[in-house]
């Protein structure tokens, strides 16, 4: 009987543990990619060197403008060179395509789509890119995670709740007689609950730390073989590890059955 | 010690198990509580130890106002009084020692006191040499007198029993009224509940008779039919 009540505890805690961690080497990896966004916005041919300065300025007064890089095209068509090299014969560019630019990085990837829009509406830009759609596409995914993450917590814990709840009744109700007794001789409520409870939190407990222990053995198991097959998130998901998750994962178990117990010998002494 | 004024109890299925009680028991009474079955004798006991609030009507008990008492108080009432039944409750997975010994470890006592309170009681109910013994090896009066000692270790001033006798062949019940009334020697306050006839005559002491939830006697040195004294005397 308490052994179904740890078991479930420790699927619960262990599916819990997985999403949480597969939910933090998301919005990890978003916020890498996010991070590194920055917005290019070019500018009309024949903008006075007077009216590029007033952009910059206004650019780096704004508060959620991280730093502002000027290149002209001349220094453009260097970059491009080298980023090109080897792959195509550059040298058959003659003349210079590129607009001079400004380079734009932002305090937080939420707020890329806003500041892009302004700098669009500024005389003298001629287009505003940052990858528009992947960005766009990011931004939701991560918050929907982050959404989705609490609604599908609080269904996780409930059902641990429910589990250990009914497990604890049915120990309080195998010791009815003796619990009838105690309160015939005048023991307190809260006398007769303490064992109970200490049964919940010890099971929460040692659910959870169950579950902990598989989650490290999954992940070390795991990661190193999901790395080997897609090496462009080797960096995110090794940084990510269950640090944090630890303590949060134990302290929920012991919640769940604290309050689950609680709840179940309470309604028993009620009646 | 015990008093009761206007007292009434309805079920919640709407049975009126007592209406309008009045009843004054004093300090060291030893009273019997007689009446056919389902008068409501283990209903007003009920009330007394607070197993049920009455639906109106003043209770005290050992000056405890025990109709409105909270909840969280309940046990205080309850270390004041020891119940016994006709089921004796008690534990059968432990000893008779160590289910005396529960009632005062589980209201927090030391276990000196313990130590101290547990062989008391035992020698008061003649139980000290079976003390190691669990109840499925006790006969039905050793024990109804582990359930005794188990109501007593509390030290409480007031002893209620709910057909005490009713499991029992009548010399055990003969022993187990004597040691009521060792008991109630001692000072203790007794209230009986009971329909055994020969246990009530014998005693001669005062009987409280309950018919359908009201007191329909109360005399002083009863017997428990209702004026049997005067009856005879009559039909004599
Ligand atoms: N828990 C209960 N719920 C509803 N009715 C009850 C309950 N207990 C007793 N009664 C009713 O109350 C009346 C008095 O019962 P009780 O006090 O047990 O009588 P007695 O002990 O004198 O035999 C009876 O009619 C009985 O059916
Ligand atoms: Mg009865």
């Amino acid at each position: 009987m308490q052994a179904t009540a740890i078991g479930t505890v420790t699927v619960t805690i262990v599916l819990l543990g997985a999403f949480l961690y597969a939910r933090a080497v998301l919005v990890h990896f978003g916020a890498d990619v996010l991070n590194q966004i920055e917005i290019s916005a070019y500018l009309q041919d024949g903008t006075s060197p007077a009216r590029t300065e007033a952009i910059r300025a206004v650019l780096a007064h704004d508060p959620r403008v991280l730093s502002v890089q000027y290149v002209p095209k001349k220094e453009g068509l260097q970059q491009l060179r080298r980023r090109l090299k080897g792959e195509i014969d550059t040298s058959i560019l003659t003349e210079n395509p590129l607009p001079n630019m400004f380079r734009v990085r932002v305090r937080t990837p939420e707020l890329v789509p806003a500041v892009a829009a302004e700098i669009r509406k500024m005389p003298g830009v001629q287009y505003v890119n940052y990858g528009q759609d992947v960005v766009g596409k990011l931004l939701q995914l991560v918050a929907v995670a982050r959404r989705a993450g609490i609604a599908v917590i609080a269904l996780f814990i409930l059902v641990a709740g429910i589990i250990i709840s009914n497990t604890i009744r049915l120990t309080v109700f195998a010791r009815r007689r003796e619990i009838a007794i105690m309160q015939l001789v005048g023991a307190t409520n809260a006398y007769i609950r303490m064992p109970f409870i200490c049964e919940g939190l010890l099971d929460g407990l040692l659910g959870a730390s169950l579950a902990v222990a598989l989650l490290e053995v999954g992940r070390a198991s795991l990661v190193p073989r999901l790395v080997a097959a897609l090496p462009f998130v080797a960096s995110n998901v090794v940084s990510v590890n269950l640090g944090t998750l630890v303590p949060q994962l134990l302290l929920v178990g012991a919640a769940v059955g604290l309050i689950a117990s609680w709840i179940s010998v309470g309604r028993f002494l009620r009646t | 010690m015990i008093s009761l004024r206007g007292v009434s109890l309805v079920y919640p299925n709407g049975v009126r198990a007592l209406d309008g009680i009045d009843l004054e028991i004093g300090k060291g009474d030893f009273v019997f509580l007689v009446g056919h079955s389902g008068t409501g004798k283990s209903t007003l006991l009920r009330l007394l130890y607070r197993e049920m609030a009455p639906t109106t009507g003043e209770i005290t008990v050992d000056g405890i106002r025990v109709e409105c008492l909270r909840r969280s108080r309940v046990p205080i009432l309850r270390r004041h009084i020891g119940v016994v039944f006709q089921d004796f409750k008690l534990l059968t997975d432990k000893t008779v020692w160590e289910n005396v010994a529960f009632a005062l470890q589980v209201t927090g006592a030391h276990t000196r006191d313990v130590i101290r309170q547990v062989p008391r009681v035992l020698d008061l109910v003649g139980l000290s040499h079976k003390s190691r013994m669990y109840p499925g090896e006790l006969a039905g009066g050793e024990q109804q007198r582990a359930a005794i000692a188990r109501a007593l270790v509390n030290n409480p001033k007031i002893l209620l029993c709910d057909e005490p006798s009713g499991n029992l062949d009548p010399s055990n019940t003969t022993e187990i009224m004597e040691l009521l009334l060792r008991i109630n020697l001692k000072g203790t306050t007794i209230v009986v509940a009971t329909h055994n006839q020969a246990v009530v005559d014998r005693m001669r002491r005062r009987v409280v008779r309950l018919d359908n939830g009201r007191i329909v006697t109360d005399e002083e040195r009863g017997y428990y039919f209702l004026g049997l004294g005067q009856s005879q005397i009559l039909s004599g």
